[in-house]
Parts: C-alpha cells; structure tokens; sequence
C-alpha cells in the first residue's frame, strides 16, 4: 500500500534524522516530563509566557525592518509601520499588547507558584531566575515606551528618567548615563534601542535557558497537597492541549485588541508642550504612592518599596523554609500576596478616579487623548528628506509675514515658537479643530473657540493677510 | 529496550492522540496567521515605492552653449517606506541649434556615473564609451545613453527624470 511505503520512508528518515541528531531522545525528553498530579490549568502560565516571549522577539524583529530608531525618524517610521505598512497595525499590535500581556501572565505565573509553594526548597534558584524575569520584563517596558517618540513616551520617560535620577548618591550618575546626556535627546533614543532590542533579550534568553533547565531538574512541584502524589501524566498529551488552549485564547485577545483598540499612537514628542505624563498602568501603583510621598520621602516608593519587594521575593525561598505548601495553612504568605495584588489594583483605580475628578486633569487629558486621535487618524504623510526646500532655505522653515510679525508675534514669539503668555504654534495645523477653516476663523473670533485670552482687535486684520498667516502657520511642522 | 522507558519506569505514551492533533493545529494555525502577516508586511512595500518624476526646470535653453557637453544636477524625489527622499542625480544636455538630447548619468551597464572626456561620454568603472550622440563607441555596454524625455516651455528647458534597468539592450523604465 502507497501509505505504509509513505510511513516506511518516513521512519527511515527518522531513524537516519535520530541517528545524526538524537531527536528522539530530545522530543522525548521535551514531551514526556512527568507531572506530579496531573495536568491541570493551573499550570498554564508559564507556557503561555513563553509564547509570549515568541511573539515579542518576532514582532519586534519585523518591526526593526522599518523602524528608525534616531529623534528625528522613530515618530514617523512608527506611523508608517501603523498606519501604511499592510499588516504594521496587527504586529505592532501584538507587540504593544503582547507586553503587557507579558506582565500580566508573569504575574499570574509568579502567584501560582507563590500560593502553590512552588518556590520551596531545591527550586530557590529556579524562583530567583523567574523573579530577575519580572524585572527584565519591566525593564523592557520601560525602555520600548520610548521608541514611538511620541508625547506620551517622551515625557513618561522624562518623568521615569527624572525618577531614577533622584535616588541619592548615584542617581545623577545614573541619570547621566541613562540619558546619555544632561538632556533627553536622540543618543538617549540609541541607548534605550540598545538596551530593548540587544542587552534585555540576551539577558531575558538566557534567563529563560537557565528557568527551563532548572525545571526540568527539579521537576514540577504538583499540587500543593500530597493526595494526587502517586497520579503521574506526561506533558503530552494533556498538559500540551491545556497550553495550546490557553496559548490560543491569548493569542486570539491579541489579534481583537490591536484590531478593536489599536495600539495607540499620538502627535511626535514636542517638548515644549505642557503634556500631562501618565505611566502605563503597571506602573500606576508607583505613580500613585509617589503622590503621598513629598521631598525626599519620593525614595520611598521609587526605591525602597520596590527593592523590598523584589528583595524579599528574590528570597524568600531562603527564609520560608518550611515543608507546608497549602495555601490555607500559610495564612501570612497568602495575605501578604492578597495584599501586594489587591493593593496594587487599588492605587491603579485610584489614580485613575483622582485623575476622572480632578476637573483641571481631567479636562488636559481628555484635550490630550483627542489631540492623540486626531493624529491617529490622520493618513500617514512621509517625511521628507533633503528636500528642495531645505535645499533653497537652509532647511529653515519659511520666514514668518510681515502681517504675523506686525499682530501675533509679540505673544506667540517671532517664529511661532511660544512664548509664556502664549502657545507655541508650530504643528497647530495637526491639532483637532486646527484645520485651515477653523484657524481663519479663531483669528475672526477667538471667543468662539474658548480662546478667552486672545484679543478681539485680530478681525480689524485685512483678509488677504489673514490668509497669508494661516498660510504660513500650516507650513510650521513640529521636528 | 531502554528506550521505550524513561528513568521514571512509565512506559512511553502513545504519540497519536485526539488532544496533540488540536494542540499540532493551534500551533499550525497561529504560525499560519503570523507567517501570511509578516511576509506580506516585509514584502509588500518594496512593490509599493514610486518614484515617478515631475518635470524639472533646466533654466533657459539659450544658456546651453553650442555643441558643448553640459551638467546639471536634477532633484529627485523616491518614496520609500516612511519618507520622501528627495536627492540629486546628473544629466547631460547637448545642444545643436534647435536639436536637443538629454542624457540621463547613468552608465546603462552596471549603474555608475557616466562623465566626459574631450568629446565623449566615458563611464570609468568599466571603460564603455559614447559619442555626443549617445551612440555606443566602445566598451561592455549593451546599449547607448538612455535619453530623457524633455520639453521646451517660454524658451525654457524642462526635463523629466527616470532611471532605466541596467543590463538591458532595450531602454527599459524603472518603476
């Protein structure tokens, strides 16, 4: 029969394939683990992370295919990728999404274990290298905020650079070096690439290497009590459906989060704005305590509650050493994770709700999260490069008219470029509201645009050099 | 046999089963949406680039001095991925009377920069040559210099720029 030659040639090939490469010793090896107990869902998590980390190498290595990772290109580079490129929305998606994901799955993970007492004794150094994870995995988030240099990343990360600069004795070092500077610019840009896309993965790879390796030899703990003890299951079948399933539903909340919630891009980092800095949620709890933290008490929740944190988690393995690994009956271990979890989704809706009522916030970040999708869905505009007007101009923007000068720079400043009194002018084109029409008719009546502190005197303006301004103002573009 | 047993004494799991074709499926699937995605985000804007020209002002035709072999720089504008890269690139412009040739500076060999040498077009890289009017006199080049379309508008010269593919004995554009 044509299928039992097929399957002839096919274990011939195998055995030739086992012989040259073990392979069978290694898929054997890979999918026989025993499971104390059986499969369970519990048990899920730390597949699922690991598909995560997939993602992320994958994604973020075909995001690098367009990305420019200097000041004057990443912002535009990353709209290309969302907004022109076929498919950029869906693998910046997942890559957006994905990290998060990869908090949260990393903390499930590290709770399970925890309430599972998985950590205990002949797996400290397996629980040590999964909690250094945790960090890395922080440390890439913080630093892959950044890259879209948007005016969410730029000022999230000056406010988090700023944070790590005040820590005593080293944090203006720190700062410095962090910075590459005294000044957020685009060599701090090239550091936080490096750190994202070279130092963390090798780091994170390796770590992932030595977790994999310390879990297999100690095998897996089980369930907490020793009842199912004599019950064995092997990864496969099992326990690989439970994975590929939950690997599945990530997967899939994945692709309809970056479908129905793109992943968000707003205007390019103006530093001269006053933007609102909000950190991404898992950051929250920090922010949060930071605001019952004045002077020097800041250290409070930027180092010391962290350090205690990872600290005590980093070993715990050490001064937990008892046997019982139910969670009932380790009441201390067991509120201390209620609480750490608990207390933490708690400052994070708690800033979000003083955010919500405090009207002045509240108004600024709502004013910012239109500016954001005004820019969102605008199309994307190529930058150009080298262009004919900088060639004729010195790649200077055009010289202001002398009907700017003569009514609107005395506030705005000579060039647009703001002034205390006033706003900076250059990008207003790329605002919401700020079309050609609407900026024609704030200069008629400023009132109507609740521009309160403009003067009314502006309309007395002839037409055609009303024109002439806003002609001007559209070619003013943000750098 | 050893092999059929691991060190736990368990015999070795049968391979088939219902659950590990779902589990093979999954995996195939996931890999299945994210290869079609990023091969068709790595691929698709390299079809997508233009770099279609508009017509460029020379200057006046009547500062083209007679038979001579003249250069100017043209700017070009390429749209790849995210920008507009606007950059110059040579032609050639001879005048004969009212006869007019533009030349792109393009050797049609191998791509480098063609120039002059007394009364002909030379291209140093592999040592092709062209009379002034653009006819092949020695060298591995396939074909002559490839001619630019241009017009003339108030008296002006105006050209429109293109590069050709290489290689070719016919002129063929690139787009």
């Amino acid at each position: 029969m044509a299928e039992s030659k097929l399957q002839k040639l096919y274990l011939g090939f195998y055995d030739w394939l086992d012989e040259r490469t073990g392979v069978k010793e290694i898929t054997r090896e890979a999918l026989d683990e025993p499971i104390r107990g059986g499969a369970r869902w519990a048990y899920v998590f730390g597949s699922v992370l690991l598909f995560l980390f997939a993602i992320q190498v994958v994604t973020g290595i075909v995001l690098s295919l367009y990305y420019a990772p200097t000041a004057d290109h990443a912002h535009v580079s990353v709209s290309y990728i969302q907004k022109a490129v076929t498919g950029g929305w869906l693998l910046r998606g997942l890559h957006h999404y994905g990290a998060t994901a990869m908090v949260i799955v990393a903390v499930a993970h590290l709770a399970q274990t925890f309430l599972f007492g998985a950590y205990k004794k002949k797996r400290e150094l397996l629980w040590g290298a999964g909690v250094l994870m945790l960090l890395i995995i922080l440390g890439f988030s913080f630093t892959g905020y950044l890259l879209p240099w948007d005016q969410a990343a730029y000022f999230g990360t000056k406010v988090g650079t700023s944070i790590a600069g005040e820590i005593p004795v080293v944090g203006s070092v720190q700062q410095r070096v962090m910075l590459g500077g005294s000044d957020m610019t685009t060599v701090t840009l090239s550091r936080f690439f490096t750190t994202h896309v070279f130092l963390l993965p090798l780091a994170l790879a390796g770590l992932v290497g030595l977790h994999l390796y310390l879990f297999r030899r100690a095998t897996p703990a089980g369930p907490f009590h020793n009842r199912d003890d004599k019950k064995i299951e092997r990864f496969y079948p099992k326990q690989a459906f439970k994975d590929s399933i939950a690997i599945l539903i990530c997967f899939v909340v994945l692709v309809a989060m970056a479908k129905y919630y793109p992943a968000e891009l707003g205007p390019v980092a103006d530093p001269t704005s006053d933007y609102l800095a909000r950190p991404p949620w898992y950051f929250m709890p920090l922010f949060q305590l930071l605001k019952y933290s004045p002077g020097k008490w800041a250290i409070v929740p930027t180092v010391i509650l962290p350090a205690v944190l990872f600290g005590t988690l980093f070993l715990l393995p050490f001064f937990d050493r008892r046997e019982e690994r139910n969670p009932l009956k380790r009441p201390l271990a067991t509120a201390l994770l209620v609480l750490v979890i608990g207390g933490s989704i708690g400052l994070i809706f708690l800033a979000k709700y003083q955010d919500r009522n405090n009207p002045e916030f509240a108004e600024k970040l709502k004013r910012q999260d239109e500016e954001m999708r005004a820019y969102f869905d605008k199309p994307f505009e190529p930058q150009v490069i080298g262009g004919a007007s900088s060639l004729a101009n010195g790649g200077k923007p055009a010289e202001p008219p002398k009907a700017y000068a003569e009514n609107c720079g005395v506030c705005h400043g000579d060039n647009a470029e703001g002034n205390p009194i006033a706003p900076t002018l250059i990008g207003v084109a790329g605002k919401p509201q700020r079309s050609k029409e609407d900026l024609l008719k704030i200069i008629d009546n400023p009132k109507a645009y609740g521009l309160k502190d403009m003067p009314d005197t502006l309309s007395k303006i002839p037409p055609e050099d009303k024109q002439k301004i806003v002609e001007w103002l559209l070619t003013l573009k943000a750098q | 046999m050893a092999t059929e047993h691991d060190h736990d004494g368990a015999p070795a799991p049968e391979r088939r089963s219902f659950l590990g074709v779902i589990s093979g499926l999954i995996v195939a699937g996931i890999s299945t949406v994210l290869g079609v995605t990023i091969g068709r985000y790595s691929i698709s804007p390299a079809f997508s680039t233009s770099n279609e020209q508009e017509w460029t002002d020379l200057g006046s035709l009547g500062e083209f001095a007679e038979g001579k072999l003249v250069k100017k720089n043209v700017i070009v504008s390429q749209d790849a991925g995210w920008g507009k890269f606007q950059s110059q690139r040579s032609v050639w412009i001879v005048r004969n009377g009212e006869s007019v040739k533009v030349f792109s500076g393009v050797c049609p060999h191998l791509g480098c920069s063609v120039n002059t040498r007394a009364d002909k077009f030379v291209c140093a890289c592999h040592g092709s040559e062209w009379n002034v009017e653009g006819s092949t006199v020695a060298g591995p080049t396939p074909r002559g210099l490839d001619t630019l379309e241009f017009r003339v508008e108030d008296g002006k010269l105006k050209i429109k720029y293109q590069d050709f593919k290489q290689g070719l004995t016919s002129k063929e554009v690139l787009s």
